[in-house]
């Protein structure tokens, strides 16, 4: 097993698209806290922060990004094509020749996504904690550990979540746009919500609550919100494990 | 030691594999004959378990590849294209490759070496040739210098060298005890290459044992292929 995660975490790490990823969710939220300082600034001077703790997390939303990159990428590397000349020739050719029990290939997978995500995950919240601290000093209070370990659960939660929906699609395009259009341009599950209460226990939205206080109309509890989401996570791995092992490679 | 036995393999509707049956030995280079469609690269695959067939057993050294524990020290295969991703190097590829299945780096460049890739190992995998990318999948096979190797279409893409430096390395590896399968549709080609035939038409085996055997009264390895296979007189 050890042979495969080291495996898996050199396949992903010489990936440039991987480093995308790893640069996006490294770079943008500390970046978003400058950009947005001054914006900040106003807001909480005329009082439109009733919860000022929130201020540092929320930035975090935007390199969440870099989680759903490498959870996609990881699998849908397997499935580009090598080359013109063989169209159907795909590294997963490779990959099962070198690991044909899958089940131990997609744990050893997710293990190296999961190791890698955690790290971007944990550097990104504290740099960008630190940094919001750093900008608006006491206006912020110091964050709570546990809402740390809950923004890197929901790091590393979504990266998986990527993984899932990557290995039950296979194809990576298809993935990052409905994460991304869901997450950045019209939230629909955000939408949802309006209209039915349950909303708020779909993926995207109920794993916020792990770190923020202030989600939407609706109060869910950071454990609540942990194990609804990664329950959703588990159930979406499973299905995609199941399907992974059933089809023809 | 390779034992295909009753192989069944439906794709949608259509049966593929009709209880393909047959055995490849070690020490000798095994031809694995038919027209373009017939069967070959999918028997291949679920050999490989890369498909699942419908029935039937494979086995490679008595037992179904996936229960090796490190399965690229028992068998190496070369499909389709190299399996390197585009955008790694020739390196970097072997490399995870090998740590995979717990093999010395080392052998990285000794296979590299091997097929002639040695000065091209920093060059990613999507700028190569055919033939280059060829070469890449045959070191990937060798990487745990298994006693098995499993071989589709390996001259395609090869210039008149490279096929020459192919059929000496099947050659060598027979003689030096391993098992090797190779699926062609080029008949003159394998007929200096193989110690034993088996030929498969529209999913079932139409003749095997060995090559003078299968040839029969026929003049040609390809005479006897073309009357087996039912496709002489087809007008072009």
């Amino acid at each position: 097993m050890v042979s495969l995660l080291d495996a898996e975490l050199r396949k992903l790490l010489g990936l440039r698209t991987a480093w995308v990823g790893l640069l996006v969710g490294f770079l943008a939220a500390p970046a978003l806290v400058f950009v947005s300082a001054g914006g900040t600034r106003r807001a909480i001077a005329e009082g439109l922060y009733t919860d000022s703790s929130d201020l540092g997390f929320q930035t975090l939303g935007i390199g969440v990004l870099g989680a759903m990159i490498l959870g996609v990428v990881t699998v849908s590397s397997e499935y580009t094509p090598t080359g013109e000349d063989a169209p159907g020739a795909r590294q997963l050719t490779a990959t099962l020749a070198a690991m044909p029990r899958r089940a131990r290939l997609l744990t050893a997978k997710g293990a190296a996504l999961t190791l890698v995500v955690a790290v971007q995950g944990l550097v990104t919240t504290v740099a960008t904690l630190a940094l919001t601290r750093l900008v608006h000093g006491s206006l912020v209070p110091s964050p709570a550990p546990g809402r740390l370990a809950g923004a890197v659960l929901y790091w590393v939660l979504i990266g998986l979540l990527a993984y899932a929906l990557t290995l039950i699609f296979r194809n990576g395009i298809v993935t990052l746009t409905v994460l991304v259009v869901n997450s950045s341009i019209v939230s629909v599950s955000y939408l949802l919500t309006k209209v039915t209460s349950a909303a708020v226990y779909l993926p995207d939205i109920v794993g916020a609550h792990l770190f923020l206080n202030e989600v939407g109309d609706h109060d869910v509890a950071p454990v609540t919100a942990g194990l609804v989401m990664a329950a959703w996570v588990a159930a979406l791995l499973a299905l995609a494990g199941w399907l992974f092992g059933r089809r023809d490679a | 030691m390779i034992t295909i036995d009753g192989v069944i393999r439906v794709r949608g509707r259509t049966r593929v594999l009709h209880e393909v049956s047959f055995t490849a030995r070690p020490g000798r280079v095994t031809g694995f004959l038919g027209p373009n469609g017939a069967g070959k690269t999918s028997t291949l695959r679920v050999l490989l378990g890369l498909d699942r067939p419908q029935g039937g057993t494979v086995l490679i050294d008595g037992r179904r590849y996936a229960d090796h524990d490190r399965p690229l020290t028992v068998a190496g295969a070369l499909l389709d294209g190299s399996g390197a991703h585009r955008s790694r190097s020739a390196r970097a590829h072997l490399r995870w490759v090998a740590a995979s299945n717990g093999l010395p780096r080392s052998r990285v460049g000794e296979v590299l070496d091997l097929v002639g890739l040695g000065a091209e190992a920093g060059k990613r995998a999507g700028r190569f040739s055919l033939g280059m990318s060829r070469r890449l999948g045959l070191a990937t096979a060798l990487l745990g210098d298994p006693p098995v190797l499993i071989l589709d279409e390996p001259v395609n893409g090869l210039d008149p060298a490279g096929i020459r430096w192919m059929r000496t390395f099947l050659r060598d590896s027979a003689a030096a005890g391993r098992t090797v399968l190779l699926s062609s549709h080029l008949m003159g080609e394998l007929a200096e290459t193989v110690d034993d035939v088996v030929i498969i038409d529209r999913g079932r085996v139409v003749a095997s044992g060995e090559l003078a055997e299968v040839i029969g009264g026929h003049a040609t390895l390809e005479d006897a292929f073309l009357a087996k296979t039912g496709s002489e007189g087809v007008s072009w």
